[in-house]
């Protein structure tokens, strides 16, 4: 229960930086969507964990299955941050071969 | 024979004009890379009579090193010197690193600060990060030397056209290190003395030296 409201908590200030960064026009009305969607969906997650939890049972996933699935995620997610990183070097490579070409070309 | 130094500058009012005067009698021409800075050190540097380029926005230094280089060999640079901006190097010792390339001896000469002339190095620098970086110099890349993160250096006109400096950051170093030693230069180690103003470069920088590093092989 204290680990539920706790993450409630957390989703909370998620949703109400979300709404100031609105507010000060930092984000776009669909991106203010979008984040919103991803944290009502992760508070109802939380909200009704033991129906959710009732329902993969009956399913017939097991623990040690869902443990996996868990750590399965896990992996994919550090491979799309390592992917992401390597955008930005990209990224970060080609700006500087603007602002060089720039800078001797002046 | 044209020498030219270059020295990257970011937010470094308040010693660039000093560097620039204590450079001056050593060398043909002073380059200065104004790297995006937001105070007053590019006005600074030109009106100290240096030939100042300005990046548009920060890069970093070895991406104002790469911008520097490019431009002193397109102008005709036959010799090749990086300089820090804040002081921390003495310009009165680039004679001795410029001496080994008139000379014939060297094509590339990196100042160290462990060998004779011993410099007053923060603890952690001395004990804990410097002997990591040569650690990580040695078993990465085969790379012996005294002083694992020099950046006074001076390098011969055709030695500076085979270094491709990739790294934006600090990471610079090690990869001027690493191409040096796959292209087989003849490189000499000369002793300098360093002044700390500030301490520099921390732990989690040189951590981010090595993030950067491998980042940069990934993505060649």
């Amino acid at each position: 229960m204290l680990q539920q409201i706790l993450a409630l908590a957390v989703i909370i200030f998620f949703i109400s930086r979300l709404v100031q960064q609105k507010r000060k026009n930092q984000i776009s009305k669909n991106e203010l969507s979008l984040w919103l969607i991803f944290w009502i969906i992760a508070a109802a997650a939380i909200i009704f964990i033991h129906q959710i939890d009732q329902l993969v049972a009956r399913l017939g996933f097991s623990g040690a299955a869902i443990n996996i699935l868990v750590y399965l995620v896990v992996v994919a997610l550090i491979y799309q941050v390592f992917r992401l990183r390597l955008t930005i070097a990209r990224l970060e490579k080609d700006l500087s071969q603007i602002n060089q070409y720039l800078t001797l070309k002046k | 024979m044209k020498v030219s130094c270059i020295i990257p500058a970011y937010n470094e009012e308040k010693n660039i004009a000093a560097a620039i005067a204590n450079v001056r009698p050593f060398v043909n021409e002073i380059i200065v890379i104004d790297d995006g800075s937001s105070d007053q050190s590019f006005a600074l540097a030109k009106a100290a009579g240096a030939i100042t380029l300005q990046h548009l926005i920060n890069r970093g230094q070895g991406a104002a090193l790469r911008t520097g280089t490019e431009y002193a060999l397109n102008n005709g640079a036959d010799i090749i010197i990086h300089f820090d901006a804040d002081n921390q190097f003495q310009a009165s010792e680039i004679p001795d690193l410029l001496q080994p390339i008139i000379n014939k001896e060297a094509e590339a000469v990196l100042g160290s600060r462990f060998l004779e002339k011993k410099s007053q190095l923060p603890w952690g620098k001395k004990y804990l990060i410097m002997p990591l970086a040569r650690l990580v110099n040695r078993l990465f890349f085969g790379i012996k030397l005294s002083d694992p993160q020099s950046g006074f250096r001076v390098l011969s006109r055709q030695t500076a056209e085979k270094i491709k400096i990739e790294n934006d950051g600090m990471a610079h170093c090690s990869e001027i290190l690493y191409q040096l030693f796959k292209n087989h230069s003849k490189i000499v180690e000369v002793p300098i003395t360093v002044t700390y103003y500030h301490y520099g470069q921390k732990f989690s920088g040189g951590l981010k030296i090595i993030g950067d590093l491998i980042i940069q092989k990934i993505i060649k």
